[in-house]
Protein backbone atom coordinates (compact mmCIF):
# COMPACT_ATOMS: atom_id res chain seq x y z
CA UNK A 1 0.00 0.00 0.00
CA UNK A 2 1.38 3.99 -0.57
CA UNK A 3 2.68 5.82 1.97
CA UNK A 4 0.13 8.44 2.48
CA UNK A 5 1.80 11.68 3.91
CA UNK A 6 -0.88 13.92 5.43
CA UNK A 7 -1.16 17.39 7.93
CA UNK A 8 -1.25 16.26 11.82
CA UNK A 9 -4.81 17.84 12.51
CA UNK A 10 -3.69 21.65 13.90
CA UNK A 11 -0.51 21.90 11.78
CA UNK A 12 -0.42 25.09 10.16
CA UNK A 13 1.52 25.32 6.45
CA UNK A 14 2.12 27.80 3.65
CA UNK A 15 1.15 27.13 0.15
CA UNK A 16 2.89 28.71 -2.59
CA UNK A 17 -0.23 30.08 -4.77
CA UNK A 18 1.27 32.58 -7.36
CA UNK A 19 -2.18 32.46 -8.63
CA UNK A 20 -3.19 35.46 -10.66
CA UNK A 21 -6.45 37.12 -10.16
CA UNK A 22 -6.63 39.27 -13.27
CA UNK A 23 -4.94 36.57 -15.54
CA UNK A 24 -8.78 34.95 -16.16
CA UNK A 25 -9.26 38.07 -17.62
CA UNK A 26 -6.57 38.05 -19.75
CA UNK A 27 -7.05 35.08 -21.07
CA UNK A 28 -10.65 35.37 -21.93
CA UNK A 29 -9.92 38.41 -23.82
CA UNK A 30 -6.81 36.46 -25.67
CA UNK A 31 -9.58 33.91 -26.74
CA UNK A 32 -12.28 36.61 -27.58
CA UNK A 33 -9.26 38.18 -29.81
CA UNK A 34 -8.28 35.01 -31.58
CA UNK A 35 -12.32 34.25 -32.18
CA UNK A 36 -12.83 37.44 -33.91
CA UNK A 37 -9.55 37.26 -36.15
CA UNK A 38 -10.34 33.67 -36.96
CA UNK A 39 -13.94 35.08 -38.40
CA UNK A 40 -11.95 38.76 -39.97
CA UNK A 41 -13.93 40.90 -37.29
CA UNK A 42 -12.70 44.07 -36.01
CA UNK A 43 -13.28 45.25 -32.88
CA UNK A 44 -12.84 48.36 -31.29
CA UNK A 45 -13.68 48.88 -27.23
CA UNK A 46 -14.90 52.69 -26.55
CA UNK A 47 -14.19 53.56 -22.92
CA UNK A 48 -15.26 57.08 -21.44
CA UNK A 49 -16.76 59.07 -18.82
CA UNK A 50 -20.15 59.24 -18.06
CA UNK A 51 -22.23 61.34 -20.61
CA UNK A 52 -18.71 62.15 -22.73
CA UNK A 53 -20.74 61.03 -25.67
CA UNK A 54 -19.59 57.52 -26.25
CA UNK A 55 -23.14 56.32 -27.72
CA UNK A 56 -23.07 60.02 -29.88
CA UNK A 57 -19.64 58.97 -31.08
CA UNK A 58 -21.18 55.14 -31.88
CA UNK A 59 -24.26 56.93 -33.39
CA UNK A 60 -21.94 58.52 -36.04
CA UNK A 61 -19.44 56.34 -36.73
CA UNK A 62 -22.27 53.67 -37.10
CA UNK A 63 -23.57 55.96 -40.03
CA UNK A 64 -20.31 56.80 -41.84
CA UNK A 65 -19.56 53.52 -42.40
CA UNK A 66 -22.81 51.09 -42.10
CA UNK A 67 -23.54 51.44 -46.05
CA UNK A 68 -19.71 49.96 -46.58
CA UNK A 69 -19.41 47.52 -43.79
CA UNK A 70 -21.35 44.71 -41.82
CA UNK A 71 -21.48 46.13 -38.07
CA UNK A 72 -22.22 45.40 -34.45
CA UNK A 73 -22.46 47.70 -31.43
CA UNK A 74 -22.26 45.82 -27.98
CA UNK A 75 -24.04 48.36 -25.56
CA UNK A 76 -22.65 48.02 -21.80
CA UNK A 77 -24.37 49.97 -19.12
CA UNK A 78 -25.57 48.50 -15.71
CA UNK A 79 -29.28 48.39 -16.66
CA UNK A 80 -31.44 49.96 -19.74
CA UNK A 81 -31.96 49.38 -23.36
CA UNK A 82 -31.24 53.43 -23.82
CA UNK A 83 -28.38 53.29 -25.64
CA UNK A 84 -29.39 50.06 -27.32
CA UNK A 85 -32.33 51.69 -28.73
CA UNK A 86 -30.83 54.67 -29.70
CA UNK A 87 -28.36 52.79 -32.03
CA UNK A 88 -30.49 49.85 -33.16
CA UNK A 89 -32.70 53.20 -34.84
CA UNK A 90 -29.33 52.97 -37.62
CA UNK A 91 -30.56 49.51 -38.48
CA UNK A 92 -27.45 47.41 -37.56
CA UNK A 93 -27.27 44.54 -35.05
CA UNK A 94 -26.96 45.49 -31.11
CA UNK A 95 -26.73 43.67 -27.94
CA UNK A 96 -27.16 45.66 -24.87
CA UNK A 97 -25.00 43.71 -22.49
CA UNK A 98 -26.37 44.86 -18.55
CA UNK A 99 -23.85 44.50 -16.21
CA UNK A 100 -26.13 44.53 -12.97
CA UNK A 101 -23.73 46.63 -10.42
CA UNK A 102 -20.44 46.09 -12.28
CA UNK A 103 -18.53 49.27 -13.13
CA UNK A 104 -16.69 47.84 -16.11
CA UNK A 105 -17.37 45.35 -18.88
CA UNK A 106 -14.94 42.16 -18.86
CA UNK A 107 -14.15 39.49 -21.58
CA UNK A 108 -16.14 36.97 -19.87
CA UNK A 109 -19.08 39.49 -20.66
CA UNK A 110 -18.11 39.76 -24.12
CA UNK A 111 -17.62 36.25 -24.46
CA UNK A 112 -21.35 35.72 -24.11
CA UNK A 113 -21.96 38.40 -26.37
CA UNK A 114 -19.53 36.82 -28.94
CA UNK A 115 -21.56 33.28 -28.77
CA UNK A 116 -25.00 35.22 -30.11
CA UNK A 117 -23.53 36.35 -32.59
CA UNK A 118 -23.19 35.82 -36.33
CA UNK A 119 -19.20 36.77 -36.88
CA UNK A 120 -19.36 35.07 -40.01
CA UNK A 121 -21.82 37.59 -40.62
CA UNK A 122 -19.90 41.00 -39.87
CA UNK A 123 -16.71 42.83 -40.47
CA UNK A 124 -16.64 45.79 -37.42
CA UNK A 125 -18.19 45.20 -34.00
CA UNK A 126 -17.91 48.74 -31.75
CA UNK A 127 -18.28 47.96 -28.30
CA UNK A 128 -19.61 50.53 -25.41
CA UNK A 129 -18.13 49.95 -22.22
CA UNK A 130 -19.24 51.16 -19.15
CA UNK A 131 -19.09 55.18 -18.72
CA UNK A 132 -16.30 54.97 -16.29
CA UNK A 133 -12.80 56.61 -16.88
CA UNK A 134 -11.03 54.01 -13.82
CA UNK A 135 -12.39 50.06 -14.19
CA UNK A 136 -12.74 49.58 -17.71
CA UNK A 137 -8.93 50.13 -18.40
CA UNK A 138 -8.08 47.10 -16.12
CA UNK A 139 -9.82 44.78 -18.16
CA UNK A 140 -9.24 44.10 -21.54
CA UNK A 141 -12.15 42.62 -24.00
CA UNK A 142 -10.07 41.64 -26.55
CA UNK A 143 -10.87 43.94 -29.07
CA UNK A 144 -8.05 45.36 -31.62
CA UNK A 145 -8.66 49.28 -30.38
CA UNK A 146 -9.36 50.96 -27.43
CA UNK A 147 -10.48 54.16 -27.77
CA UNK A 148 -11.37 56.64 -24.49
CA UNK A 149 -13.86 59.96 -25.00
CA UNK A 150 -13.71 62.51 -22.78
CA UNK A 151 -15.08 65.85 -23.73
CA UNK A 152 -15.02 69.70 -22.75
CA UNK A 153 -17.86 69.82 -20.49
CA UNK A 154 -15.83 67.79 -17.96
CA UNK A 155 -13.39 70.29 -17.06
CA UNK A 156 -9.30 70.95 -17.94
CA UNK A 157 -8.14 68.01 -15.67
CA UNK A 158 -10.12 64.97 -16.77
CA UNK A 159 -6.84 63.28 -18.27
CA UNK A 160 -4.21 64.05 -15.87
CA UNK A 161 -6.88 63.28 -12.78
CA UNK A 162 -7.15 59.21 -14.36
CA UNK A 163 -4.06 58.39 -16.23
CA UNK A 164 -3.86 55.24 -16.23
CA UNK A 165 -6.54 54.69 -18.78
CA UNK A 166 -5.23 57.20 -21.19
CA UNK A 167 -2.52 55.08 -20.66
CA UNK A 168 -4.38 52.24 -22.48
CA UNK A 169 -5.64 54.22 -25.29
CA UNK A 170 -4.93 53.90 -29.09
CA UNK A 171 -7.35 56.73 -30.00
CA UNK A 172 -8.25 58.98 -27.36
CA UNK A 173 -11.40 61.54 -28.63
CA UNK A 174 -11.92 64.87 -26.66
CA UNK A 175 -15.50 65.60 -27.58
CA UNK A 176 -17.78 68.68 -27.38
CA UNK A 177 -15.35 70.56 -29.47
CA UNK A 178 -17.77 73.37 -30.59
CA UNK A 179 -18.54 74.23 -26.61
CA UNK A 180 -14.75 74.47 -25.76
CA UNK A 181 -14.83 78.34 -25.33
CA UNK A 182 -18.08 78.42 -22.97
CA UNK A 183 -16.37 75.83 -20.58
CA UNK A 184 -12.57 78.04 -20.95
CA UNK A 185 -11.33 74.64 -21.32
CA UNK A 186 -9.36 74.32 -24.51
CA UNK A 187 -8.70 71.14 -26.95
CA UNK A 188 -4.64 71.95 -27.27
CA UNK A 189 -4.66 71.61 -23.15
CA UNK A 190 -5.95 68.16 -23.05
CA UNK A 191 -4.32 67.10 -26.22
CA UNK A 192 -0.94 68.17 -24.22
CA UNK A 193 -1.86 66.03 -21.11
CA UNK A 194 -2.58 63.05 -23.25
CA UNK A 195 0.79 63.67 -25.16
CA UNK A 196 2.62 63.53 -22.03
CA UNK A 197 0.68 60.30 -20.52
CA UNK A 198 0.83 58.32 -23.82
CA UNK A 199 2.18 59.62 -26.36
CA UNK A 200 1.53 56.70 -28.46
CA UNK A 201 -2.24 57.38 -28.46
CA UNK A 202 -3.40 59.58 -31.43
CA UNK A 203 -5.89 62.09 -29.87
CA UNK A 204 -8.88 63.68 -32.51
CA UNK A 205 -11.16 66.46 -30.99
CA UNK A 206 -14.76 66.39 -32.16
CA UNK A 207 -18.05 67.61 -31.95
CA UNK A 208 -20.86 64.48 -32.51
CA UNK A 209 -23.33 67.77 -32.40
CA UNK A 210 -21.60 68.71 -35.78
CA UNK A 211 -19.81 65.85 -36.67
CA UNK A 212 -16.56 67.73 -36.42
CA UNK A 213 -13.68 65.36 -36.51
CA UNK A 214 -15.95 61.98 -37.16
CA UNK A 215 -13.34 61.17 -40.33
CA UNK A 216 -10.81 61.46 -38.37
CA UNK A 217 -11.62 59.06 -35.87
CA UNK A 218 -12.14 56.74 -38.59
CA UNK A 219 -9.03 56.63 -40.12
CA UNK A 220 -7.17 56.55 -36.11
CA UNK A 221 -8.97 53.47 -35.33
CA UNK A 222 -8.03 52.08 -39.09
CA UNK A 223 -11.89 50.86 -39.73
CA UNK A 224 -12.14 53.08 -42.72
CA UNK A 225 -10.26 50.37 -44.99
CA UNK A 226 -11.24 47.08 -43.41
CA UNK A 227 -10.73 44.07 -45.93
CA UNK A 228 -13.85 42.41 -46.49
CA UNK A 229 -13.83 38.44 -45.93
CA UNK B 1 -14.68 50.11 -8.02
CA UNK B 2 -14.45 46.71 -8.54
CA UNK B 3 -12.69 45.63 -5.57
CA UNK B 4 -15.93 43.79 -4.16
CA UNK B 5 -16.10 41.27 -7.24
CA UNK B 6 -11.95 41.38 -6.77
CA UNK B 7 -12.64 40.68 -3.08
CA UNK B 8 -14.82 37.65 -4.31
CA UNK B 9 -12.14 36.56 -6.47
CA UNK B 10 -9.57 36.12 -4.70
CA UNK B 11 -11.77 34.08 -1.62
CA UNK B 12 -12.82 31.81 -3.92
CA UNK B 13 -9.50 30.92 -4.80
CA UNK B 14 -7.96 31.07 -1.67
CA UNK B 15 -11.13 28.38 -0.50
CA UNK B 16 -11.04 26.45 -3.46
CA UNK B 17 -6.90 25.51 -2.24
CA UNK B 18 -7.88 25.30 1.72
CA UNK B 19 -10.79 22.32 0.18
CA UNK B 20 -8.16 20.99 -1.81
CA UNK B 21 -5.71 20.28 1.08
CA UNK B 22 -8.56 19.59 3.51
CA UNK B 23 -7.39 22.36 5.64
CA UNK B 24 -10.04 23.66 8.32
CA UNK B 25 -9.10 27.60 8.62
CA UNK B 26 -6.59 29.81 6.66
CA UNK B 27 -4.53 32.00 9.00
CA UNK B 28 -3.34 34.15 6.17
CA UNK B 29 -3.35 35.80 2.81
CA UNK B 30 -0.53 36.90 0.99
CA UNK B 31 -1.56 39.33 -2.04
CA UNK B 32 1.16 41.41 -4.23
CA UNK B 33 -1.22 44.44 -6.33
CA UNK B 34 1.02 46.48 -8.20
CA UNK B 35 0.65 49.86 -7.55
CA UNK B 36 -0.85 50.78 -11.29
CA UNK B 37 -3.58 47.82 -11.19
CA UNK B 38 -6.79 49.92 -10.14
CA UNK B 39 -7.36 48.97 -7.07
CA UNK B 40 -7.78 50.58 -3.70
CA UNK B 41 -6.23 48.54 -0.75
CA UNK B 42 -8.40 50.04 1.84
CA UNK B 43 -10.95 49.32 -0.17
CA UNK B 44 -10.07 45.74 -0.92
CA UNK B 45 -9.35 44.95 2.74
CA UNK B 46 -13.24 46.43 3.67
CA UNK B 47 -14.62 44.20 1.43
CA UNK B 48 -12.55 40.60 1.93
CA UNK B 49 -13.74 41.48 5.97
CA UNK B 50 -17.55 41.85 4.95
CA UNK B 51 -16.71 38.65 3.02
CA UNK B 52 -14.72 36.59 4.66
CA UNK B 53 -17.86 36.11 8.22
CA UNK B 54 -18.66 32.94 8.17
CA UNK B 55 -15.83 31.23 5.87
CA UNK B 56 -12.60 29.41 7.16
CA UNK B 57 -10.95 32.84 6.50
CA UNK B 58 -13.11 34.41 8.85
CA UNK B 59 -9.91 35.06 11.54
CA UNK B 60 -7.47 35.36 8.38
CA UNK B 61 -4.85 37.98 8.19
CA UNK B 62 -4.56 39.82 4.94
CA UNK B 63 -1.34 41.33 4.42
CA UNK B 64 -0.59 43.21 0.72
CA UNK B 65 2.81 43.70 -0.60
CA UNK B 66 2.60 46.53 -3.60
CA UNK B 67 3.97 45.88 -6.88
CA UNK B 68 6.39 49.32 -8.01
CA UNK B 69 5.98 49.80 -11.71
CA UNK B 70 8.27 49.12 -14.18
CA UNK B 71 8.47 49.75 -17.90
CA UNK B 72 10.52 48.86 -21.13
CA UNK B 73 11.73 51.23 -24.09
CA UNK B 74 11.65 49.00 -27.17
CA UNK B 75 13.67 51.79 -28.92
CA UNK B 76 16.58 52.28 -26.16
CA UNK B 77 16.29 48.83 -24.40
CA UNK B 78 15.82 51.12 -20.71
CA UNK B 79 14.28 49.20 -18.00
CA UNK B 80 13.20 50.71 -15.15
CA UNK B 81 11.03 52.57 -12.84
CA UNK B 82 7.88 54.27 -13.74
CA UNK B 83 8.96 58.11 -15.29
CA UNK B 84 6.52 60.30 -13.03
CA UNK B 85 5.85 63.63 -14.11
CA UNK B 86 5.02 66.69 -12.10
CA UNK B 87 2.10 69.44 -12.33
CA UNK B 88 3.24 72.02 -9.62
CA UNK B 89 -0.31 74.04 -11.44
CA UNK B 90 -2.75 71.52 -9.99
CA UNK B 91 -0.24 70.16 -7.47
CA UNK B 92 -0.48 66.52 -8.54
CA UNK B 93 2.12 64.02 -9.91
CA UNK B 94 0.92 61.70 -12.69
CA UNK B 95 2.70 58.77 -14.68
CA UNK B 96 3.68 58.67 -18.25
CA UNK B 97 4.88 55.99 -20.55
CA UNK B 98 7.25 58.67 -21.80
CA UNK B 99 11.17 56.90 -22.21
CA UNK B 100 12.82 58.77 -19.12
CA UNK B 101 16.71 57.91 -20.70
CA UNK B 102 15.52 58.80 -24.71
CA UNK B 103 12.08 60.26 -24.75
CA UNK B 104 10.46 57.41 -26.86
CA UNK B 105 7.07 55.41 -25.49
CA UNK B 106 7.78 52.10 -23.09
CA UNK B 107 5.56 49.11 -22.48
CA UNK B 108 4.53 48.73 -18.78
CA UNK B 109 6.32 45.18 -17.52
CA UNK B 110 4.98 45.66 -13.91
CA UNK B 111 2.97 47.04 -11.39
CA UNK B 112 -0.37 45.91 -13.05
CA UNK B 113 -0.67 42.65 -11.55
CA UNK B 114 -3.18 41.24 -8.93
CA UNK B 115 -2.01 38.28 -7.45
CA UNK B 116 -2.00 35.51 -4.47
CA UNK B 117 1.27 35.02 -3.67
CA UNK B 118 0.87 32.79 -0.81
CA UNK B 119 -1.67 31.49 1.85
CA UNK B 120 -1.06 29.80 5.22
CA UNK B 121 -3.43 27.25 6.09
CA UNK B 122 -4.11 25.29 9.14
CA UNK B 123 -5.17 21.05 9.18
Amino acid sequence: MAKLVKHDEGEVFDIELEENILKANEDAAAKNRDLLRKHGVKAIDIMGSIGSGKTSLIELIVQKLKGKYRIAVFNGDLTTTIDADRVARHGVEVVQINTGKECHLDANLIAKALDGTNLDKLDLIIIENVGNLICPGEFRLGADERLVVISVTEGPYMVLKHPFIFMEADVVVINKIDLSQAMGVEFEKLRNDVNKVNAKARVVGTSCRTGTGISEVVEALQIDNLRRQ
Amino acid sequence: MHELSMANSIIETVLNEANKRNAKSVLEVNLVIGKFAMLGTEQLRYCYRLLVKGTPLEKSKLRIEGEEGRVRCEACNFEGPIHLEQEPEYHIMYPTLQCPKCGGTVEMVAGRNCFIRSVKLRA
